[in-house]
Protein backbone atom coordinates (compact mmCIF):
# COMPACT_ATOMS: atom_id res chain seq x y z
CA UNK A 1 0.00 0.00 0.00
CA UNK A 2 2.55 2.35 0.94
CA UNK A 3 4.58 1.30 -1.76
CA UNK A 4 2.06 1.93 -4.37
CA UNK A 5 1.55 5.17 -3.03
CA UNK A 6 5.23 5.94 -3.21
CA UNK A 7 4.69 4.80 -6.82
CA UNK A 8 1.97 7.17 -7.70
CA UNK A 9 3.78 10.12 -6.29
CA UNK A 10 6.34 9.11 -8.12
CA UNK A 11 4.43 9.13 -11.54
CA UNK A 12 3.08 12.82 -10.25
CA UNK A 13 6.27 14.05 -9.81
CA UNK A 14 7.70 12.92 -12.90
CA UNK A 15 4.75 14.44 -14.90
CA UNK A 16 4.81 17.66 -12.82
CA UNK A 17 8.58 17.99 -14.12
CA UNK A 18 7.21 17.54 -17.71
CA UNK A 19 4.89 20.14 -17.36
CA UNK A 20 7.39 22.19 -15.67
CA UNK A 21 10.76 21.23 -16.93
CA UNK A 22 11.31 23.63 -19.89
CA UNK A 23 9.98 27.17 -17.53
CA UNK A 24 12.89 25.67 -15.14
CA UNK A 25 15.46 25.62 -18.53
CA UNK A 26 14.47 29.37 -19.02
CA UNK A 27 14.89 30.47 -15.24
CA UNK A 28 18.09 28.37 -15.15
CA UNK A 29 19.48 30.00 -18.49
CA UNK A 30 18.34 33.36 -17.45
CA UNK A 31 20.13 33.42 -14.21
CA UNK A 32 23.29 31.65 -15.57
CA UNK A 33 26.65 34.15 -15.43
CA UNK A 34 28.10 34.81 -18.86
CA UNK A 35 30.78 32.27 -18.57
CA UNK A 36 28.61 29.55 -17.81
CA UNK A 37 27.07 27.29 -20.81
CA UNK A 38 23.48 27.33 -21.20
CA UNK A 39 23.47 24.52 -23.06
CA UNK A 40 25.78 21.32 -22.46
CA UNK A 41 25.87 17.47 -22.39
CA UNK A 42 24.82 16.65 -19.49
CA UNK A 43 22.36 19.53 -18.60
CA UNK A 44 24.32 22.10 -16.24
CA UNK A 45 21.25 23.36 -14.88
CA UNK A 46 22.18 25.06 -11.16
CA UNK A 47 23.94 28.68 -12.36
CA UNK A 48 27.09 29.22 -10.78
CA UNK A 49 26.26 31.92 -9.18
CA UNK A 50 22.93 33.25 -10.12
CA UNK A 51 23.09 36.68 -11.74
CA UNK A 52 20.70 39.46 -12.60
CA UNK A 53 22.60 40.70 -15.52
CA UNK A 54 20.32 38.98 -17.76
CA UNK A 55 17.12 40.27 -15.87
CA UNK A 56 18.58 43.60 -16.26
CA UNK A 57 19.53 43.00 -20.59
CA UNK A 58 16.38 42.13 -20.78
CA UNK A 59 14.50 45.11 -19.07
CA UNK A 60 16.32 47.38 -20.93
CA UNK A 61 17.39 45.93 -24.81
CA UNK A 62 13.38 46.63 -25.52
CA UNK A 63 11.43 49.30 -23.44
CA UNK A 64 10.51 46.05 -21.69
CA UNK A 65 9.04 47.90 -18.56
CA UNK A 66 6.96 50.14 -21.25
CA UNK A 67 5.26 46.81 -22.99
CA UNK A 68 4.41 45.63 -19.74
CA UNK A 69 2.86 48.79 -18.86
CA UNK A 70 0.71 48.57 -22.12
CA UNK A 71 -0.23 45.24 -20.97
CA UNK A 72 -2.05 46.62 -17.80
CA UNK A 73 -3.42 48.72 -19.34
CA UNK A 74 -5.17 46.48 -21.94
CA UNK A 75 -5.92 44.46 -18.89
CA UNK A 76 -7.29 47.43 -16.97
CA UNK A 77 -9.96 48.03 -20.00
CA UNK A 78 -10.87 45.45 -21.77
CA UNK A 79 -11.51 43.02 -18.98
CA UNK A 80 -13.98 45.41 -16.55
CA UNK A 81 -15.34 46.58 -20.29
CA UNK A 82 -15.92 42.60 -20.80
CA UNK A 83 -17.49 41.63 -17.39
CA UNK A 84 -20.05 44.51 -17.41
CA UNK A 85 -21.32 44.34 -21.30
CA UNK A 86 -21.67 40.46 -20.53
CA UNK A 87 -23.13 40.56 -17.30
CA UNK A 88 -25.71 43.64 -18.90
CA UNK A 89 -27.05 41.02 -21.78
CA UNK A 90 -26.90 38.25 -19.92
CA UNK A 91 -29.47 39.94 -17.35
CA UNK A 92 -32.42 40.22 -19.99
CA UNK A 93 -31.72 36.70 -21.20
CA UNK A 94 -31.88 35.22 -18.32
CA UNK A 95 -34.71 37.10 -16.21
CA UNK A 96 -36.60 38.40 -18.95
CA UNK A 97 -39.16 37.54 -21.42
CA UNK A 98 -39.39 39.47 -24.46
CA UNK A 99 -39.84 39.85 -28.60
CA UNK A 100 -35.97 38.56 -29.97
CA UNK A 101 -34.75 37.20 -26.94
CA UNK A 102 -33.90 33.44 -29.12
CA UNK A 103 -32.33 35.36 -32.10
CA UNK A 104 -30.16 37.71 -29.66
CA UNK A 105 -29.48 34.48 -27.77
CA UNK A 106 -28.40 32.90 -31.05
CA UNK A 107 -26.31 35.82 -32.58
CA UNK A 108 -24.18 35.36 -29.71
CA UNK A 109 -23.72 31.89 -30.11
CA UNK A 110 -22.84 32.45 -33.64
CA UNK A 111 -19.57 33.81 -32.66
CA UNK A 112 -18.34 30.92 -31.00
CA UNK A 113 -18.24 29.25 -34.74
CA UNK A 114 -16.75 32.74 -36.01
CA UNK A 115 -13.07 31.80 -34.59
CA UNK A 116 -10.57 34.52 -34.30
CA UNK A 117 -8.76 33.19 -37.35
CA UNK A 118 -11.15 32.96 -39.64
CA UNK A 119 -12.09 36.70 -38.86
CA UNK A 120 -9.08 38.00 -38.36
CA UNK A 121 -8.49 39.47 -41.76
CA UNK A 122 -12.35 40.86 -42.58
CA UNK A 123 -11.66 41.77 -38.55
CA UNK A 124 -8.96 44.45 -39.52
CA UNK A 125 -10.36 45.53 -42.49
CA UNK A 126 -13.73 46.68 -40.53
CA UNK A 127 -11.16 48.09 -37.80
CA UNK A 128 -9.20 49.93 -40.40
CA UNK A 129 -12.28 51.54 -42.14
CA UNK A 130 -13.30 52.58 -38.91
CA UNK A 131 -9.85 54.51 -38.45
CA UNK A 132 -8.51 51.85 -35.44
CA UNK A 133 -5.87 50.29 -37.38
CA UNK A 134 -2.42 50.75 -35.00
CA UNK A 135 -4.30 52.11 -31.75
CA UNK A 136 -5.47 50.67 -28.64
CA UNK A 137 -9.11 51.23 -29.34
CA UNK A 138 -8.45 48.68 -31.97
CA UNK A 139 -6.76 46.06 -29.80
CA UNK A 140 -9.40 46.40 -27.11
CA UNK A 141 -12.68 46.85 -28.47
CA UNK A 142 -12.77 43.35 -30.70
CA UNK A 143 -11.93 41.67 -27.54
CA UNK A 144 -14.66 42.49 -25.16
CA UNK A 145 -17.75 40.57 -26.71
CA UNK A 146 -17.31 36.88 -25.44
CA UNK A 147 -20.15 34.25 -25.24
CA UNK A 148 -18.43 32.48 -22.44
CA UNK A 149 -18.96 35.44 -20.38
CA UNK A 150 -22.22 35.88 -21.79
CA UNK A 151 -23.05 32.11 -21.38
CA UNK A 152 -21.87 31.65 -17.83
CA UNK A 153 -23.56 34.24 -16.41
CA UNK A 154 -27.06 34.36 -18.11
CA UNK A 155 -27.08 30.55 -16.41
CA UNK A 156 -26.01 32.55 -12.56
CA UNK A 157 -28.67 34.72 -12.76
CA UNK A 158 -31.05 32.87 -14.32
CA UNK A 159 -30.34 30.63 -10.65
CA UNK A 160 -31.54 33.62 -8.93
CA UNK A 161 -34.95 33.08 -7.54
CA UNK A 162 -37.50 34.51 -9.18
CA UNK A 163 -39.63 35.52 -6.26
CA UNK A 164 -36.76 37.84 -5.45
CA UNK A 165 -36.54 39.47 -8.67
CA UNK A 166 -40.26 40.32 -8.87
CA UNK A 167 -40.48 40.96 -5.27
CA UNK A 168 -38.13 43.66 -6.31
CA UNK A 169 -39.90 44.56 -9.21
CA UNK A 170 -43.18 45.16 -7.72
CA UNK A 171 -41.79 47.11 -5.31
CA UNK A 172 -41.31 49.87 -8.01
CA UNK A 173 -37.41 48.77 -7.89
CA UNK A 174 -36.08 50.09 -11.49
CA UNK A 175 -34.06 47.16 -13.59
CA UNK A 176 -31.20 48.96 -13.29
CA UNK A 177 -31.06 48.70 -9.73
CA UNK A 178 -31.94 45.14 -9.77
CA UNK A 179 -29.05 44.50 -11.84
CA UNK A 180 -26.58 46.33 -9.80
CA UNK A 181 -27.83 45.30 -6.17
CA UNK A 182 -29.54 41.95 -6.79
CA UNK A 183 -27.57 40.23 -9.79
CA UNK A 184 -24.06 41.56 -9.78
CA UNK A 185 -24.31 40.54 -5.89
CA UNK A 186 -25.30 37.35 -5.98
CA UNK A 187 -23.24 36.79 -9.65
CA UNK A 188 -19.90 37.62 -7.70
CA UNK A 189 -18.08 34.20 -7.98
CA UNK A 190 -18.82 34.16 -11.44
CA UNK A 191 -17.35 37.12 -11.90
CA UNK A 192 -14.37 36.69 -10.10
CA UNK A 193 -13.38 33.68 -12.70
CA UNK A 194 -14.69 35.71 -15.46
CA UNK A 195 -12.38 38.46 -14.26
CA UNK A 196 -9.32 35.68 -14.11
CA UNK A 197 -9.73 33.82 -16.98
CA UNK A 198 -10.11 37.90 -19.22
CA UNK A 199 -6.92 38.73 -17.12
CA UNK A 200 -5.06 35.44 -18.63
CA UNK A 201 -6.21 35.98 -22.29
CA UNK A 202 -5.21 39.45 -22.55
CA UNK A 203 -2.13 39.20 -20.83
CA UNK A 204 -1.16 36.63 -23.89
CA UNK A 205 -3.15 37.75 -26.77
CA UNK A 206 -0.39 37.55 -29.66
CA UNK A 207 -2.05 37.04 -33.06
CA UNK A 208 -4.70 40.33 -32.94
CA UNK A 209 -2.21 42.69 -31.36
CA UNK A 210 0.15 41.69 -33.80
CA UNK A 211 -2.09 42.55 -36.73
CA UNK A 212 -3.36 45.48 -36.07
CA UNK A 213 -0.41 47.18 -34.15
CA UNK A 214 2.17 48.83 -36.43
CA UNK A 215 3.70 51.02 -33.90
CA UNK A 216 5.76 48.58 -31.62
CA UNK A 217 5.54 51.57 -28.68
CA UNK A 218 1.54 49.64 -28.18
CA UNK A 219 2.97 46.44 -28.04
CA UNK A 220 1.51 44.27 -24.77
CA UNK A 221 4.17 42.01 -23.60
CA UNK A 222 3.42 38.59 -25.71
CA UNK A 223 4.30 41.12 -28.75
CA UNK A 224 7.71 42.11 -27.16
CA UNK A 225 8.74 39.23 -26.17
CA UNK A 226 8.30 37.63 -29.47
CA UNK A 227 10.28 41.17 -30.48
CA UNK A 228 12.61 40.67 -28.31
CA UNK A 229 13.31 36.82 -29.66
CA UNK A 230 13.27 38.15 -33.17
CA UNK A 231 16.42 40.64 -32.66
CA UNK A 232 18.92 38.60 -34.31
CA UNK A 233 21.85 38.72 -31.57
CA UNK A 234 19.57 38.66 -28.12
CA UNK A 235 21.75 36.41 -25.87
CA UNK A 236 20.01 33.53 -25.29
CA UNK A 237 20.10 34.44 -21.60
CA UNK A 238 18.41 37.83 -21.48
CA UNK A 239 15.97 36.08 -24.20
CA UNK A 240 14.96 33.77 -21.30
CA UNK A 241 15.61 36.00 -18.39
CA UNK A 242 12.91 38.84 -20.28
CA UNK A 243 10.68 35.40 -21.34
CA UNK A 244 10.62 34.41 -17.60
CA UNK A 245 9.94 38.10 -16.73
CA UNK A 246 6.64 38.64 -18.84
CA UNK A 247 4.98 35.76 -17.44
CA UNK A 248 5.40 36.28 -13.89
CA UNK A 249 2.45 38.45 -13.55
CA UNK A 250 0.37 35.44 -15.08
CA UNK A 251 1.76 32.72 -13.00
CA UNK A 252 1.38 34.91 -9.75
CA UNK A 253 -2.44 35.63 -10.32
CA UNK A 254 -2.68 32.00 -10.88
CA UNK A 255 -1.38 30.54 -8.09
CA UNK A 256 -3.07 32.88 -5.55
CA UNK A 257 -6.03 32.20 -7.61
CA UNK A 258 -5.94 28.46 -8.73
CA UNK A 259 -8.29 27.32 -6.69
CA UNK A 260 -11.17 29.61 -8.24
CA UNK A 261 -9.25 28.85 -11.91
CA UNK A 262 -9.53 25.28 -11.38
CA UNK A 263 -13.47 25.34 -9.59
CA UNK A 264 -14.40 28.01 -12.24
CA UNK A 265 -13.45 25.81 -14.94
CA UNK A 266 -15.19 22.55 -13.77
CA UNK A 267 -18.35 24.95 -13.25
CA UNK A 268 -17.88 26.11 -16.38
CA UNK A 269 -18.07 22.78 -18.03
CA UNK A 270 -20.57 21.67 -15.76
CA UNK A 271 -22.83 24.61 -17.26
CA UNK B 1 -44.38 38.71 -23.18
CA UNK B 2 -46.21 41.89 -21.81
CA UNK B 3 -47.87 40.24 -18.66
CA UNK B 4 -44.84 40.05 -17.03
CA UNK B 5 -43.63 42.86 -17.80
CA UNK B 6 -43.27 45.25 -13.92
CA UNK B 7 -43.15 48.64 -13.31
CA UNK B 8 -39.79 50.10 -13.80
CA UNK B 9 -39.81 47.97 -16.87
CA UNK B 10 -40.80 49.42 -20.49
CA UNK B 11 -40.98 47.35 -23.83
CA UNK B 12 -37.37 48.67 -24.44
CA UNK B 13 -35.71 47.87 -21.35
CA UNK B 14 -34.22 44.07 -22.23
CA UNK B 15 -32.82 45.48 -25.71
CA UNK B 16 -31.40 48.35 -23.69
CA UNK B 17 -29.42 45.92 -21.67
CA UNK B 18 -28.11 43.84 -24.38
CA UNK B 19 -27.21 46.93 -26.79
CA UNK B 20 -23.28 47.43 -26.35
CA UNK B 21 -23.53 43.21 -26.70
CA UNK B 22 -25.63 43.98 -29.84
CA UNK B 23 -23.23 47.02 -31.25
CA UNK B 24 -20.20 45.13 -30.58
CA UNK B 25 -21.50 41.92 -32.34
CA UNK B 26 -22.44 43.82 -35.20
CA UNK B 27 -19.38 45.85 -35.97
CA UNK B 28 -17.14 43.09 -34.62
CA UNK B 29 -18.78 39.82 -36.06
CA UNK B 30 -21.75 40.64 -38.06
CA UNK B 31 -19.89 43.49 -40.57
CA UNK B 32 -16.76 40.92 -40.64
CA UNK B 33 -18.41 37.65 -41.44
CA UNK B 34 -20.50 39.58 -44.63
CA UNK B 35 -16.56 41.67 -45.50
CA UNK B 36 -15.12 38.09 -45.30
CA UNK B 37 -17.18 37.17 -48.29
CA UNK B 38 -16.84 39.80 -49.74
CA UNK B 39 -13.59 39.81 -49.56
CA UNK B 40 -13.04 36.64 -50.99
CA UNK B 41 -14.78 37.43 -54.39
CA UNK B 42 -11.91 40.40 -55.07
CA UNK B 43 -8.44 40.71 -55.85
CA UNK B 44 -7.01 43.57 -52.90
CA UNK B 45 -3.78 44.40 -52.10
CA UNK B 46 -4.12 46.83 -49.88
CA UNK B 47 -2.62 49.88 -51.78
CA UNK B 48 -4.81 49.94 -55.01
CA UNK B 49 -8.13 49.90 -55.12
CA UNK B 50 -10.05 46.34 -55.30
CA UNK B 51 -10.94 44.77 -58.07
CA UNK B 52 -13.49 41.85 -58.92
CA UNK B 53 -11.93 38.64 -59.12
CA UNK B 54 -15.13 36.13 -59.23
CA UNK B 55 -14.04 32.64 -58.45
CA UNK B 56 -10.12 33.30 -59.13
CA UNK B 57 -9.29 33.04 -55.90
CA UNK B 58 -11.09 29.54 -55.66
CA UNK B 59 -9.48 28.49 -58.81
CA UNK B 60 -6.29 29.59 -57.60
CA UNK B 61 -6.49 27.54 -54.49
CA UNK B 62 -6.59 24.30 -56.47
CA UNK B 63 -3.65 24.88 -58.51
CA UNK B 64 -1.67 26.17 -55.36
CA UNK B 65 0.80 23.83 -53.79
CA UNK B 66 1.42 25.41 -51.01
CA UNK B 67 -2.12 25.87 -50.01
CA UNK B 68 -2.82 21.79 -50.11
CA UNK B 69 0.62 21.60 -48.53
CA UNK B 70 -0.97 23.77 -45.75
CA UNK B 71 -3.76 21.80 -45.44
CA UNK B 72 -2.35 18.31 -45.47
CA UNK B 73 -0.24 20.06 -42.36
CA UNK B 74 -3.04 21.20 -40.58
CA UNK B 75 -4.69 17.78 -40.80
CA UNK B 76 -1.94 16.24 -39.77
CA UNK B 77 -1.38 18.63 -36.98
CA UNK B 78 -5.34 17.75 -35.84
CA UNK B 79 -4.13 13.62 -36.02
CA UNK B 80 -1.20 14.90 -34.07
CA UNK B 81 -3.03 16.45 -31.32
CA UNK B 82 -6.09 13.78 -30.99
CA UNK B 83 -3.75 11.26 -28.37
CA UNK B 84 -2.22 14.35 -26.63
CA UNK B 85 -5.44 16.34 -25.93
CA UNK B 86 -8.07 13.40 -26.32
CA UNK B 87 -6.63 10.39 -25.20
CA UNK B 88 -3.59 11.72 -22.42
CA UNK B 89 -5.58 14.01 -20.61
CA UNK B 90 -7.97 11.63 -19.42
CA UNK B 91 -5.11 9.44 -18.18
CA UNK B 92 -3.93 12.05 -15.89
CA UNK B 93 -7.58 13.27 -15.17
CA UNK B 94 -7.82 9.79 -13.55
CA UNK B 95 -4.33 9.73 -12.26
CA UNK B 96 -5.32 13.65 -10.37
CA UNK B 97 -8.68 12.53 -9.21
CA UNK B 98 -7.22 10.53 -6.37
CA UNK B 99 -7.83 11.51 -3.28
CA UNK B 100 -4.09 12.26 -2.09
CA UNK B 101 -2.54 14.67 -0.09
CA UNK B 102 -0.90 17.46 -2.39
CA UNK B 103 -2.95 16.68 -5.03
CA UNK B 104 -4.19 19.87 -5.82
CA UNK B 105 -0.45 21.03 -6.31
CA UNK B 106 -0.25 18.66 -8.75
CA UNK B 107 -3.21 19.82 -10.46
CA UNK B 108 -2.26 23.65 -10.51
CA UNK B 109 1.66 22.47 -12.24
CA UNK B 110 -0.15 20.29 -14.99
CA UNK B 111 -2.32 23.72 -15.49
CA UNK B 112 0.73 25.84 -15.45
CA UNK B 113 1.46 25.80 -19.30
CA UNK B 114 -2.47 26.43 -20.43
CA UNK B 115 -1.77 29.90 -18.55
CA UNK B 116 1.18 31.22 -19.74
CA UNK B 117 1.67 32.94 -23.35
CA UNK B 118 1.78 30.93 -26.11
CA UNK B 119 5.35 33.11 -26.99
CA UNK B 120 6.74 32.54 -24.13
CA UNK B 121 5.92 28.43 -23.82
CA UNK B 122 7.63 28.41 -27.69
CA UNK B 123 10.26 30.23 -26.41
CA UNK B 124 11.19 27.88 -23.32
CA UNK B 125 11.05 24.56 -25.80
CA UNK B 126 13.11 26.25 -28.24
CA UNK B 127 15.99 25.50 -25.52
CA UNK B 128 14.45 21.76 -24.73
CA UNK B 129 14.55 21.18 -28.43
CA UNK B 130 18.36 22.67 -29.06
CA UNK B 131 21.13 20.55 -30.54
CA UNK B 132 22.23 20.81 -27.27
CA UNK B 133 19.62 21.23 -25.47
CA UNK B 134 17.64 18.73 -22.79
CA UNK B 135 15.83 16.27 -25.16
CA UNK B 136 18.67 15.38 -27.35
CA UNK B 137 20.44 14.87 -24.20
CA UNK B 138 18.11 12.64 -22.48
CA UNK B 139 17.36 10.87 -26.00
CA UNK B 140 21.07 10.04 -26.68
CA UNK B 141 21.55 9.23 -23.20
CA UNK B 142 19.48 6.61 -23.00
CA UNK B 143 20.33 5.50 -26.25
CA UNK B 144 17.52 6.13 -28.60
CA UNK B 145 19.37 8.55 -30.51
CA UNK B 146 23.10 8.64 -31.89
CA UNK B 147 23.57 12.23 -33.04
CA UNK B 148 21.35 15.09 -31.53
CA UNK B 149 18.85 16.46 -34.07
CA UNK B 150 17.91 19.62 -34.60
CA UNK B 151 14.30 19.24 -34.41
CA UNK B 152 13.01 22.46 -35.62
CA UNK B 153 15.12 22.99 -38.57
CA UNK B 154 14.34 19.01 -39.61
CA UNK B 155 11.85 19.11 -42.24
CA UNK B 156 11.00 15.69 -40.52
CA UNK B 157 10.73 16.50 -37.35
CA UNK B 158 9.57 20.04 -37.30
CA UNK B 159 6.21 19.36 -37.19
CA UNK B 160 6.03 16.77 -34.75
CA UNK B 161 7.84 18.98 -32.45
CA UNK B 162 5.20 21.64 -32.81
CA UNK B 163 2.28 19.31 -32.32
CA UNK B 164 4.37 18.55 -28.75
CA UNK B 165 4.31 21.76 -28.01
CA UNK B 166 0.93 22.92 -28.59
CA UNK B 167 -0.37 19.52 -27.09
CA UNK B 168 1.51 20.25 -23.68
CA UNK B 169 0.73 23.40 -23.67
CA UNK B 170 -3.32 22.93 -23.69
CA UNK B 171 -3.41 19.25 -21.94
CA UNK B 172 -3.68 20.56 -18.56
CA UNK B 173 -7.02 22.48 -19.79
CA UNK B 174 -8.71 19.01 -21.35
CA UNK B 175 -7.28 17.30 -18.05
CA UNK B 176 -9.72 19.97 -16.21
CA UNK B 177 -12.64 19.01 -18.47
CA UNK B 178 -12.38 15.44 -18.01
CA UNK B 179 -11.92 15.82 -13.96
CA UNK B 180 -15.00 17.88 -14.16
CA UNK B 181 -16.49 14.68 -15.78
CA UNK B 182 -14.75 12.38 -13.50
CA UNK B 183 -15.98 13.90 -10.47
CA UNK B 184 -19.59 12.94 -11.86
CA UNK B 185 -19.30 9.41 -11.40
CA UNK B 186 -20.21 7.48 -7.97
CA UNK B 187 -16.91 5.97 -6.45
CA UNK B 188 -19.34 3.18 -5.53
CA UNK B 189 -19.42 2.29 -9.11
CA UNK B 190 -15.37 1.34 -9.20
CA UNK B 191 -15.68 -0.31 -5.42
CA UNK B 192 -18.66 -2.54 -6.83
CA UNK B 193 -16.30 -3.35 -8.99
CA UNK B 194 -13.18 -3.97 -6.93
CA UNK B 195 -15.07 -6.50 -4.96
CA UNK B 196 -15.55 -8.07 -8.46
CA UNK B 197 -12.35 -8.66 -9.05
CA UNK B 198 -12.11 -6.30 -11.95
CA UNK B 199 -8.36 -4.54 -12.59
CA UNK B 200 -7.60 -0.83 -13.22
CA UNK B 201 -7.60 -1.39 -16.45
CA UNK B 202 -11.12 -3.30 -16.50
CA UNK B 203 -12.36 -0.27 -14.59
CA UNK B 204 -10.88 2.28 -16.85
CA UNK B 205 -12.31 0.32 -20.11
CA UNK B 206 -15.93 -0.67 -18.59
CA UNK B 207 -16.51 2.24 -16.17
CA UNK B 208 -14.80 5.31 -16.85
CA UNK B 209 -14.44 5.27 -20.94
CA UNK B 210 -18.25 4.49 -21.40
CA UNK B 211 -19.59 6.88 -18.82
CA UNK B 212 -17.12 9.98 -20.17
CA UNK B 213 -18.31 9.32 -23.55
CA UNK B 214 -19.89 12.82 -23.31
CA UNK B 215 -16.95 14.44 -22.27
CA UNK B 216 -14.43 12.91 -24.78
CA UNK B 217 -17.03 13.74 -27.59
CA UNK B 218 -16.60 17.44 -26.22
CA UNK B 219 -12.75 17.05 -25.86
CA UNK B 220 -12.36 15.90 -29.57
CA UNK B 221 -14.50 18.71 -30.94
CA UNK B 222 -12.49 21.18 -29.26
CA UNK B 223 -9.55 19.34 -29.86
CA UNK B 224 -10.34 19.42 -33.73
CA UNK B 225 -10.67 23.62 -33.44
CA UNK B 226 -8.07 23.97 -31.65
CA UNK B 227 -5.33 22.54 -34.03
CA UNK B 228 -6.98 24.01 -36.59
CA UNK B 229 -6.11 27.37 -35.51
CA UNK B 230 -2.80 26.87 -34.43
CA UNK B 231 -0.59 29.84 -35.85
CA UNK B 232 1.21 31.51 -31.98
CA UNK B 233 3.83 28.47 -32.05
CA UNK B 234 4.67 28.27 -35.26
CA UNK B 235 4.89 31.99 -35.97
CA UNK B 236 7.82 32.38 -32.99
CA UNK B 237 9.42 29.08 -33.86
CA UNK B 238 9.57 28.13 -37.62
CA UNK B 239 7.66 30.85 -39.45
CA UNK B 240 6.33 28.04 -41.60
CA UNK B 241 9.38 26.56 -42.48
CA UNK B 242 12.04 24.40 -43.18
CA UNK B 243 10.58 24.34 -47.03
CA UNK B 244 6.92 24.30 -45.53
CA UNK B 245 7.04 21.72 -43.35
CA UNK B 246 4.83 23.57 -40.85
CA UNK B 247 3.11 25.72 -42.98
CA UNK B 248 -0.49 25.04 -41.99
CA UNK B 249 -3.76 26.74 -43.52
CA UNK B 250 -4.00 29.30 -40.45
CA UNK B 251 -0.28 30.43 -41.29
CA UNK B 252 -0.73 30.41 -44.63
CA UNK B 253 -4.03 32.88 -44.80
CA UNK B 254 -1.85 35.05 -42.14
CA UNK B 255 1.32 35.31 -44.17
CA UNK B 256 -0.75 35.93 -47.42
CA UNK B 257 -2.53 38.85 -46.11
CA UNK B 258 -0.12 40.19 -43.94
CA UNK B 259 3.00 39.43 -45.14
CA UNK B 260 2.10 39.29 -49.45
CA UNK B 261 -0.92 41.45 -49.08
CA UNK B 262 -3.37 39.32 -50.88
CA UNK B 263 -6.26 39.83 -49.19
CA UNK B 264 -9.02 38.45 -51.34
CA UNK B 265 -7.12 35.30 -51.72
CA UNK B 266 -6.51 34.85 -48.00
CA UNK B 267 -9.98 35.58 -47.45
CA UNK B 268 -11.05 33.18 -49.74
CA UNK B 269 -8.85 30.42 -47.69
CA UNK B 270 -10.22 31.90 -44.63
CA UNK B 271 -13.69 31.26 -45.80
CA UNK B 272 -12.27 27.03 -46.72
CA UNK B 273 -11.11 26.86 -42.82
CA UNK B 274 -14.30 28.46 -41.85
CA UNK B 275 -16.43 25.85 -43.51
CA UNK B 276 -14.25 22.43 -42.75
CA UNK B 277 -13.94 24.30 -39.26
CA UNK B 278 -18.01 24.26 -39.33
CA UNK B 279 -18.36 20.94 -41.21
CA UNK B 280 -16.25 18.93 -38.60
CA UNK B 281 -18.05 20.62 -35.36
CA UNK B 282 -21.59 19.37 -37.15
CA UNK B 283 -20.51 16.01 -38.14
CA UNK B 284 -18.93 15.29 -34.58
CA UNK B 285 -21.74 16.41 -33.26
CA UNK B 286 -23.93 14.25 -35.32
CA UNK B 287 -21.68 11.52 -34.15
CA UNK B 288 -22.05 12.54 -30.90
CA UNK B 289 -26.14 13.03 -31.08
CA UNK B 290 -27.08 13.51 -27.53
CA UNK B 291 -24.50 13.40 -25.87
CA UNK B 292 -22.67 16.75 -25.71
CA UNK B 293 -22.46 18.06 -22.34
CA UNK B 294 -21.30 21.47 -23.34
CA UNK B 295 -23.00 24.19 -25.95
Amino acid sequence: MILRRAGTYILLTAIALAFVGPFLILLSAGLKPADQAVFSFPPDVIPRPPVLDWVIEAWTAIPFPHYMWNSVIYVAITVPAYLIVSALCAYPLAQMRFRGRNLIFFAILSTMFLPGEVMLIPRFMVVSQLGMADTFAGVILPGILSAFGIFLLRQTFAGVPREIVDAARTDGCHELRIFWHVMLPAARPTLAILAIFGFISVWNSFLWPLVVLKDSAKYPIALGVAYLAGITGTDVRSLAAGTILSIVPVVVVFMLMQRHVLEGMRGAVKG
Amino acid sequence: MAATRMPGQRWYTPYLFALPALVLFGVFFAWPAVTAIQLSVLHYDVVSPPTFAGTDNFTRMLGDERFWKSLLNSVLFLVGMFPLLVVLPLLLAVLVNQKLPGIRTFRMLYYLPVVTSMVAVGVAWEYVFHQQGVLNWLLTAFGLLDQPIQYLLDPFWALPALVLVEGWKSMGFYMMIYLAGLQTIPTSLYEAAKVDGAGAWVRLRRITVPLMAPYIAVAFTMEMLDSMQAFTSIYVMTRGGPQDATLTLGYYIWSAAFEHYEMGYASAMGLVLWVLMIGMALLNHRINKGQAVVA
